[in-house]
């Protein structure tokens, strides 16, 4: 049932690529219907919608990864545009355990900037144990006199000093404001590397990181240099400034506090016919 | 053993990251003062110890990798524990370094040790003149049906070069122990590049901000950028959308199709050896198996074979390590690809086309950590040998 769909979308999703390829021109009419969950359309969407989650959640020790994509539909709103289902499964970004699954919607807007995700998950991990941990890491770089900096984490042969890995993870965290902001249906961003962090000592009760960042940028393949300004207090919004710069010499900035729409963990509204 | 004694060798070659298979020990030093890094000096200077340091005693809190044999070990590990200077052993693991000899006097160690079975063929030179070489596993015959693996196409991808050296290693060490392996060397030959794309390996090597240089080196006439994506420069829907026409892009698929010397070796050599039936390129990462096409969203015509052989392959790898993979048509699982390597394989009539996307998902991406090396290879070689016994299985 599933590839006889499948083979149904092909050459519809072979119109869709074509001048969708690197986001931009007018959309051809798509097949809505169940996606097969090796997708890549549907692996995107699923990683949007978790950039999305690991920004607001702002929690460098429980960032999660895509772990599998279980279910993905996608519906087209005329005149606004395409709309993702998706079920998938979670892991921890560090260790790579299971640690639970989400429903989510990716609403991909032809006129505003950003994707619009709403997602709710399960979560397996100790949440105790991620709130010390947190607060651990917060507690250390509080207490630095001297800041820390850093350069090239992972190195090339991919070693994290263990001493860098939350600072690490909190890069892994604001970049993902940034590549929520970034991805389109067609673009997508791993954060492959930070080149660089630096401390600011602040006397307020945040702590506070410059970094520059890598952004590996799919399907271009290109290598994005961000520099991230990153603000953070544990159970607080994570604040986030950005300035990217790309090989064709565009520039983009963009600044994220927490309040922007979406929602990670409200009442659900969708029928469950649309997952 | 042929593992064993290989390992010395390939443990000071270039592969940026080596293997040490023997009892024969790597220790990661931490020095913490500058008394303790002259006295690491001196031991390395002790001849009859035999210590080769690979990240050398520098300063005070940078590690330093020591290359230990066995006989020496218990006096460098007393030594440094009177000196109270703190060590952890890597045994049997990736450790990196930075190259010393070329990753060329591995394989040349690998053909002396194994002649009746590997032999060494240069098909052509990079853009800088480097040697492009091809093992070839072969029990004999003439022009047997082949099959072609390629690591290292794309230079950052640094866990398919690694892998690469591994598989080679495994293939030397299983003929004439595993059955099935030595069933498909008895009536198939294996051609394996290692070092596809020489030019930009070298350069990811030559500083950290090259790190992540992927295309060849040539030059681009016209354009200060250099380089050509030697995975869109086939001859097949070469030009198209899923690559670029600008020479600074990492997808740029070049003047025209084969214009790389890269590129061009290999197709000249599949072409005419004639023989070929099935071509496997590996890159990372993404933990994908992908079948043609990616410039067309039309099924190849063996859509349910590949898909079906794919599916076996991955299942196989997954149980190892647990490691999931997709697996499908390029342009559906991972995107719109023009100029591939296996489209045009496949297009020449190489029916059992795949590229491999190995680990990672995301999280280190091309900067995957040593420790993951081995894992990677071992459950790779699972999804590779599925693959080739349905090509012994299946002539055609």
């Amino acid at each position: 049932m599933q590839r006889r769909s499948a083979a149904r979308l092909g050459p519809l999703l072979l119109l869709l690529l074509l001048p969708l390829a690197w986001g931009e021109g007018p959309e051809p009419p798509r097949a809505d219907g169940e996606l097969q969950v090796s997708n890549r359309l549907a692996g995107q969407a699923a990683r949007v919608a978790l950039h999305y989650l690991n920004y607001r959640m702002g929690s460098p020790s429980a960032l999660r990864a895509l772990g599998q994509v279980r279910k993905a539909t996608v519906k087209t709103i005329p005149g606004i545009g395409h709309k993702y289902y998706l079920q998938f499964i979670t892991e921890d970004y560090k260790s790579s355990q299971n640690v639970g699954t989400c429903l989510a919607t990716v609403l991909y807007l032809k006129r505003k900037p950003r994707p619009a995700v709403n997602i709710n998950c399960t979560y397996t991990k100790d949440q105790k144990q991620t709130r010390e941990d947190d607060y651990s890491f917060y507690k250390k770089m509080r207490q630095q006199t001297k800041p820390i900096t850093g350069n090239d984490i992972p190195d090339s042969y991919g070693n994290i000093e263990p001493a860098l890995e939350p600072a690490w993870a909190l890069a892994v965290a604001g970049s993902s404001y940034l590549m929520w902001e970034k991805s389109t249906e067609n673009l997508g961003y791993f954060m492959a590397q930070v080149k660089n962090v630096k401390q600011w000592i602040t006397k307020d009760d945040s702590i506070d990181f410059d970094y520059l960042v890598v952004l590996h940028e799919i399907p271009t393949q290109e290598m994005i240099s961000c520099h991230l300004r990153v603000i953070w207090t544990p159970g607080r919004p994570l604040k986030v400034k950005y300035f990217c710069l790309s090989e064709n010499q565009r520039s983009e900035s963009g600044e994220g506090s927490g309040t922007e729409s979406g929602s990670t963990n409200g009442i659900f509204n969708e029928e469950e016919a649309n997952f | 053993s042929v593992a064993g004694s290989s390992s010395s060798f390939l443990s000071s070659s270039v592969c940026s990251c080596c293997f040490v298979f023997t009892r024969d020990q790597v220790l990661r030093i931490r020095a913490s003062s500058e008394e303790q890094i002259a006295l690491l000096k001196e031991l390395g200077e002790l001849e009859d110890l035999q210590i080769d340091y690979w990240l050398s005693p520098a300063q005070p809190g940078l590690p330093v990798d020591a290359r230990v044999p066995f006989r020496s070990l218990q006096a460098v590990k007393v030594f440094l524990e009177s000196n109270t200077i703190p060590y952890t052993i890597t045994i049997n693991t990736l450790v990196c370094k930075k190259p010393t000899r070329p990753i060329y006097s591995w394989m040349d160690n690998l053909v002396t040790e194994n002649p009746d079975l590997v032999s060494k063929i240069q098909i052509g030179q990079s853009y800088e003149k480097r040697p492009l070489y091809v093992l070839k596993f072969s029990t004999g015959g003439v022009n047997r049906p082949a099959i072609w693996i390629d690591t290292g196409i794309h230079s950052r991808e640094w866990i398919t070069q690694a892998t690469g050296v591994w598989t080679a290693n495994k293939i030397v060490t299983e003929y004439g122990k595993d059955a099935s392996l030595t069933a498909i060397l008895d009536t198939v030959d294996i051609f394996f590049e290692i070092v596809t794309n020489p030019d930009g390996f070298a350069y990811t090597h030559s500083t950290v901000s090259n790190r992540m240089w992927r295309k060849t080196r040539s030059i681009n006439a016209g354009s200060s950028c250099r380089g050509v994506d030697p995975n869109r420069n086939w001859d097949a829907g070469f030009g198209g959308p899923g690559s670029s026409s600008n020479p600074c892009a990492e997808t740029y698929h070049g003047p025209s199709p084969h214009s790389e010397s890269e590129v061009k070796s290999i197709v000249d050599f599949v072409l005419s050896h004639g023989n070929v039936k099935a071509l496997l390129s590996i890159h990372s990462y993404s933990q994908m198996l992908l079948f043609p096409y990616g410039y067309k969203a039309e099924p190849a015509p063996d859509h349910q074979e590949l898909n079906d052989l794919a599916r076996e392959a991955v299942a196989a790898l997954a149980e190892l390590h647990g490691t999931k993979y997709t697996y499908g048509s390029t342009i559906d699982t991972i995107y719109q690809a023009d100029g591939t390597t296996i489209d045009w394989s496949y297009d020449n009539g190489i029916k059992y086309s795949y590229t491999f996307e190995l680990r990672d998902t995301g999280r280190y991406g091309f900067l995957l950590p040593a420790s993951q090396i081995i894992p990677t290879a071992e459950e790779t070689w699972l999804a590779l040998m599925k693959i080739m016994e349905h090509v012994r299985d299946n002539p055609y």
